[in-house]
């Protein structure tokens, strides 16, 4: 098995970066999966960008190791980068140049074979009718398929995307969605950074949650779900005192009153026994159950449970 | 080997040698900036076609009241005074734009990440502004040497005043005795001290001059005398002067000019990516050209005078081909600092090399 053949498509160990005081990225362990859509989740100036500016020789490290599909960067930089397209913060371009020409003055720095696939990158991403206009005129979401074209000219075995929904408007999101998946599909891996949970949840087969420079959890989106509290929508005749009788069972469960309701939050992996046993107790009380519904998990509170934001909101 | 390192490797993309591809690109990005070409042209090529379209049609109009638009004033005018400065100058801005445009447009990142050496990338600019910058000074030049030569005048003129071509000095001398009144009103002269009247102006006839002003009438023989000192002080300048520029200096000129404009250019590339700025960058450039080099160049400072010597201008000014009036004027006499050719030399490669090698440093560790 050769370098290239290992099993992570990123792999960092203790990567830190700091600007003067401010720690932005902080022992960071990574390892992204090939053959995968990874999202790099976290609020702003959590130091998504920064991660992503390091792998790819941006910037400097100032401790720990990176790898980019078995190559160790800085080290070997070229050899890493050939396989790997990346857009990072918001792409821009030569304004006066049209988009074919900025391939072409990309393509130049790549390999030969690189200018053969101007035309079809730019098919792919739908904005050949356009490419020979001026960059200048394109809007935002035009510059963002540019720059995935600009990604595809070297095929790329890897995608490192910086917040590729970033000023979509949503067709466009959709559109981004699915070339992503369909990259995925091909069997390229693609890392995107964003903090729109939503659309990393539905793009994306695994995330790694950053907060204030840290990787706080990674792993499969279904993985990391599992592991997160239940949620139970409650509709009855007297909330009030639903919630009392509930507070003063055994059962081991927070209670709390919603205008729509009951909203009842149940430890992780908690067993279905216990919602059943939720609607016994009451019924039991006379108080009249008009819905009780398990909530599905979204990426969103699992992430609002695991960063630092939910202690500063509460 | 993984396709991955195939492709690398068969590019060479980790050698900070750049491509052929990589040159033709980036001479594309910068020939195709509209608004840099028009400038560049204008300034090159189209002040000097303008000037000389001008003069060729006043003196086809009006031969009697304009000169020929050709000949040692408009060639020596047009090269030391115009294409000299004015190419240093746009050679200067399209090394700024070149050395920062990447950076502030947002494709420097993009380069970067395509794992190609950051030297192959500034590498690649230097070859490619040259062959805009070079171009366009040889076409601007080409058009000077052509009016100069086709249009040339039959004889020289000396502050307006017509003179044969290729007398001797004891030839200018008998010329001088037979005009003496305009030698002497013409001519750029000094201790001479026989007056004359000069278009309405002065004494109303020859008179003798001291220090504490007009003596006495001058004879015939002192008005000759005085004509032959005022031309014998002229000779040199004289036997310097042409009507129609020799193919030899054409191209002396025509390469010292080449080389003021790639110094204007690599120096530029060099600090543009330094500073990573293009304005700042220009005005700099215009600051050392403009105001800095005629000072220092005039200025002797002795405990300051290796430090003036390592001035860019300095340098070129004494790499100018001798038959050429001296850069940034002089009024017939060579103020300039004092520095041997081999140091001007020395001083001109530092230069280059220097800021390469800053520019490159720069591009090779600037976070992107």
């Amino acid at each position: 098995m050769t370098v290239a053949d290992e099993a992570w498509a990123v792999e960092t160990r203790g990567l830190t970066k700091r600007f003067g005081g401010n720690l932005a990225v902080d022992g960071v362990e990574l390892l992204v999966p090939r053959g995968c859509a990874f999202g790099y989740l976290g609020p702003n100036g959590a130091g998504k960008t920064t991660l992503i500016r390091m792998l790819l020789g941006l910037t400097a490290a100032d401790s720990g190791t990176m790898s980019l599909l078995g190559h160790a960067v800085p080290k070997h930089r070229d050899v890493a980068l050939a396989r790997v397209g990346a857009i990072v913060d918001e792409p821009r371009f030569h304004g006066h140049l049209t988009g074919r020409q900025n391939l072409q003055v990309l393509a130049a720095s790549r390999e030969p074979a690189a200018r053969e696939r101007i035309e079809p990158s730019l098919a792919r991403v739908g904005i050949l009718h356009r490419a020979d206009d001026r960059v200048s005129k394109y809007s935002m979401g035009m510059r963002q398929r540019l720059g995935v074209a600009a990604c595809l000219i070297g095929d790329p075995q890897l995608l490192i995307l910086d917040e590729p929904m970033n000023g979509l408007d949503p067709a466009g999101m959709q559109d981004m969605r699915e070339m992503i998946r369909s990259f995925v599909a091909e069997g390229r891996t693609v890392m995107l950074s964003s903090h729109l949970l939503d659309e990393v949840e539905r793009t994306c087969d695994a995330v790694a949650i950053v907060d204030r420079g840290k990787v706080i959890r990674q792993g499969p989106i279904s993985a990391l779900l599992s592991g997160a509290a239940v949620m139970l929508q409650v509709e009855c005749s007297d909330p009030d005192r639903a919630r009392t009788v509930l507070a003063s069972s055994a059962l081991d469960i927070s209670v709390e009153v919603t205008p729509d309701g009951l909203q009842i939050t149940l430890p992780a992996e908690t067993p279905h026994d216990v919602i059943a046993e939720v609607a016994r107790v009451l019924v039991t009380e006379g108080i009249s159950l008009h819905r009780l519904q398990p909530m599905q998990a979204s990426l969103e509170s699992w992430f609002l449970q695991v960063t630092s934001r939910l202690g500063e909101n509460a | 080997m993984t396709t991955a390192s195939v492709a690398a490797r068969t590019d060479r993309r980790g050698s900070a040698v750049p491509t052929l591809s990589m040159v033709t690109t980036r001479f594309m990005e910068l020939r195709r900036r509209r608004g840099l070409m028009v400038a560049l042209s204008m300034v090159t090529v189209g002040l000097p076609t303008i000037f000389l379209a001008v003069r060729l049609l006043l003196h086809a109009v009006a031969p009697r009241t304009y000169g020929p638009a050709g000949g040692y004033d408009i060639y020596t005018g047009l090269t030391v005074g115009v294409l000299y400065t004015l190419g240093f100058l746009v050679a200067a801005t399209l090394g700024a734009t070149a050395g920062s445009v990447d950076l502030n447009e947002g494709m420097f990142r993009h380069l970067v990440v395509t794992g190609r050496s950051r030297l192959a990338l500034y590498f690649a600019r230097i070859p490619a502004g040259l062959a805009i910058i070079m171009p366009l000074v040889a076409i601007g030049f080409s058009i000077v040497c052509a009016v100069c030569a086709v249009a040339a005048p039959s004889q020289l003129s000396i502050n307006g005043m017509k003179v044969p071509v290729g007398l001797s000095r004891t030839q200018l001398e008998t010329f001088a005795v037979r005009h003496a009144d305009e030698v002497l009103c013409d001519f750029p002269s000094f201790n001479v001290n026989v007056a004359v009247p000069c278009g309405g102006g002065g004494p109303s006839g020859p008179v003798i001059i001291t220090r504490s002003g007009p003596t006495g009438p001058a004879t015939a023989a002192q008005v000759n005398a005085a004509a032959i000192k005022v031309a014998d002080q002229n000779y040199t300048d004289y036997k310097r002067q042409f009507v129609v520029p020799p193919i030899s200096l054409m191209v002396k000129t025509g390469l010292w000019l080449e080389l003021e404009a790639a110094i204007g250019f690599l120096v530029a590339l060099g600090l543009g990516s330094l500073i990573g700025q293009r304005t700042v960058a220009m005005v700099m450039m215009i600051v050392l050209e403009i105001i800095l080099t005629p000072i220092v160049l005039r200025t002797q400072i002795p405990h300051l005078i290796n430090l003036q010597r390592a001035v860019i201008g300095i340098a070129t000014a004494h790499l100018e081909p001798s038959r050429l009036p001296l850069a940034f004027g002089g009024g017939g006499h060579d103020y300039r600092v004092t520095e041997s050719t081999t140091t001007a030399v020395i001083v001109v490669l530092a230069w280059v090399i220097g800021w390469t090698f800053l520019g490159a440093w720069r591009m090779r560790t600037r976070d992107a």
